[in-house]
């Protein structure tokens, strides 16, 4: 496998009125192609502030984050914006569905802003939408569907444009157990067909299913494990 | 048989219909007029009921309207060969402006107006009253125009979380500005549409409520096709600017800031 993700000795610094906050104080990391990767750590250890950095959000304060062999740390706003559409999946804790577009037009957005043309818009919608299991709710809005069917049209539009990269910050924090440990399978599932898969959790269960786990405290990663590796 | 001879030798008027309501006549009636109240009079057929005009200097009016033949009326007034005034029917405007003319260069004592003139001097209150109107309404808009636009800006203000995960998921600042935008002109030109809808109806209501209690057939309200342009434009203008102005807050807010991150 070769690195998708590289982040070398990163830091972010985020200035206040007396002292600057330091986020993540030299954090490297690579991330292979078609690895599932959990980020944990306790609230406040940096964990958002590293997927943020891989997902090209934010910029480091130092160091480099590349993504496909590009410094996107470097990338002007218009083209970092373009590079997230392109090749960045985000699931986030609350879904951030828009409320007045259904199911299928929600996982359309993103590649009708990458110019796909309808047809194609249509038909990858529904290969998406049956994937997770949602065939049955194409036309429905977010609010006649449940927080775990919601996740999932959440998840069906990041995986639109066919992103090289999924990263997913708490996508279990807001459904119950039994909701949770489906979208768990479903992350599962998605590695298991050759997503690359980066998660920011406090849920055990989450971080138990992943292939790898990286455990951060104050802003620095202290332990890189492969669970029963 | 002798009622009909009778009828055909009385002389006919015409009274008003607020009249003929209060005093309970219906046209074919005879009743008697009379110069003074219990007097002796003549005996007369109602032989028509004459609505209102839609006239707004006869709103406020609260005499009774009753149309005699001229020589009646003279020998019932005791007023004798005279007039106060008179109206002469021409044909078209030349020909009045002509009887204007000959009327006030060979008449001494008499004055010769055109019944433009007139209504044009006798509506100037009418006209202040519609100017002070005006005012009132050019206020009213401004004002709510102010409030709608700070109403807008604070719907879109709460798109912010929309807006942020727009932006994570790599949509462009215009393609996020052109999409509030017209998100803003849609609600707009609805909210307008619904606004004139209301503004129709409650004309309506205000017509009818007026028109019966002054038994008139003048309109109150109306709600012109040149309103109608005037609201949506103004509200689609808004709209936009409202909608453009938020927006462009938004987009040049990091979409982390707007997450509360």
């Amino acid at each position: 496998m070769s690195a998708l993700v590289r982040a070398r000795d990163v830091r972010r610094d985020y200035p206040l009125e007396r002292e600057a906050v330091h986020a993540l104080r030299g954090v490297s990391l690579e991330v292979e192609k078609g690895e599932y990767l959990a980020i944990v750590g306790p609230s406040g250890c940096g964990k958002s502030s590293l997927l943020n950095l891989l997902g090209a959000i934010d910029a480091p304060t130092s160091g480099t984050i590349e993504i496909e062999g590009r410094n996107v740390g470097t990338l002007g706003d218009r083209e970092v914006t373009d590079f997230r559409l392109r090749h960045i999946g985000f699931v986030f804790q609350r879904f951030y569905l828009l409320p007045i577009l259904s199911a299928r037009e929600n996982v359309e957005l993103p590649m009708a802003e990458a110019g796909v043309s309808a047809a194609e818009r249509r038909e990858r919608s529904t290969e998406l939408l049956r994937y997770v299991d949602l065939a049955d709710r194409v036309k429905h809005r977010p609010a006649q569907l449940s927080g775990g069917e919601q996740q999932r049209v959440a998840i069906a539009r990041a995986l639109a444009n066919r992103p090289s990269l999924l990263l997913a910050d708490e996508p279990t924090g807001e459904l119950d157990a039994k909701t949770g440990q489906e979208i768990i399978s479903l992350f599962g599932r998605l590695h298991a067909d050759g997503t690359t898969v980066v998660v920011v959790t406090h849920d055990e269960n989450l971080a138990r299913a992943a292939r790898r786990v990286v455990h951060m405290r104050d802003g620095v990663i202290v332990q890189d494990e492969v669970p029963g590796g | 048989m002798v009622a009909l001879l009778l009828a055909l030798q009385l002389r006919t008027i015409t009274i008003d219909q607020r009249l003929a309501a209060d005093a309970h006549v219906r046209v074919g009636d005879t009743v008697v007029v009379s110069a003074t109240p219990g007097a002796g009079g003549d005996s007369v057929v109602l032989a028509a009921i004459i609505g209102r005009r839609a006239d707004p200097s006869e709103i406020a009016r609260s005499d009774y309207r009753v149309h005699l033949h001229l020589d009646q009326l003279q020998r019932l007034v005791g007023y004798g060969d005279r007039v106060d005034r008179f109206a002469i029917a021409t044909h078209g405007t030349p020909a009045a402006d002509s009887a204007v003319r000959m009327i006030n260069d060979a008449a001494f004592g008499f004055r010769a107006y055109r019944s433009r003139d007139i209504a044009v001097e006798t509506s100037a209150t009418f006209a202040v009253v519609s100017r002070f109107h005006r005012a009132i309404g050019v206020i009213t808009i401004v004002a709510s125009a102010v409030f709608l636009l700070c109403i807008l800006l604070l719907k879109v203000d709460e798109r912010r979380r929309d807006v942020a995960a727009l932006r994570l998921l790599g949509i462009s600042r215009r393609s996020v500005m052109l999409t509030v935008v017209l998100e803003a002109a849609f609600v707009s030109v609805i909210g307008s549409g619904v606004g004139v809808v209301m503004g129709w109806v409650t004309s309506l209501a205000v017509n009818w409520h007026y028109q019966a209690r002054y038994q008139t057939p003048l309109r109150f309200a109306l709600v012109t096709s040149d309103i109608v342009i005037f609201a949506v434009t103004l509200s689609l203008v808004l709209g936009i600017v409202a909608g453009a102005l938020a927006a462009r807050r938004l987009v040049r807010t990091h979409p982390l800031v707007l997450l509360g991150r």
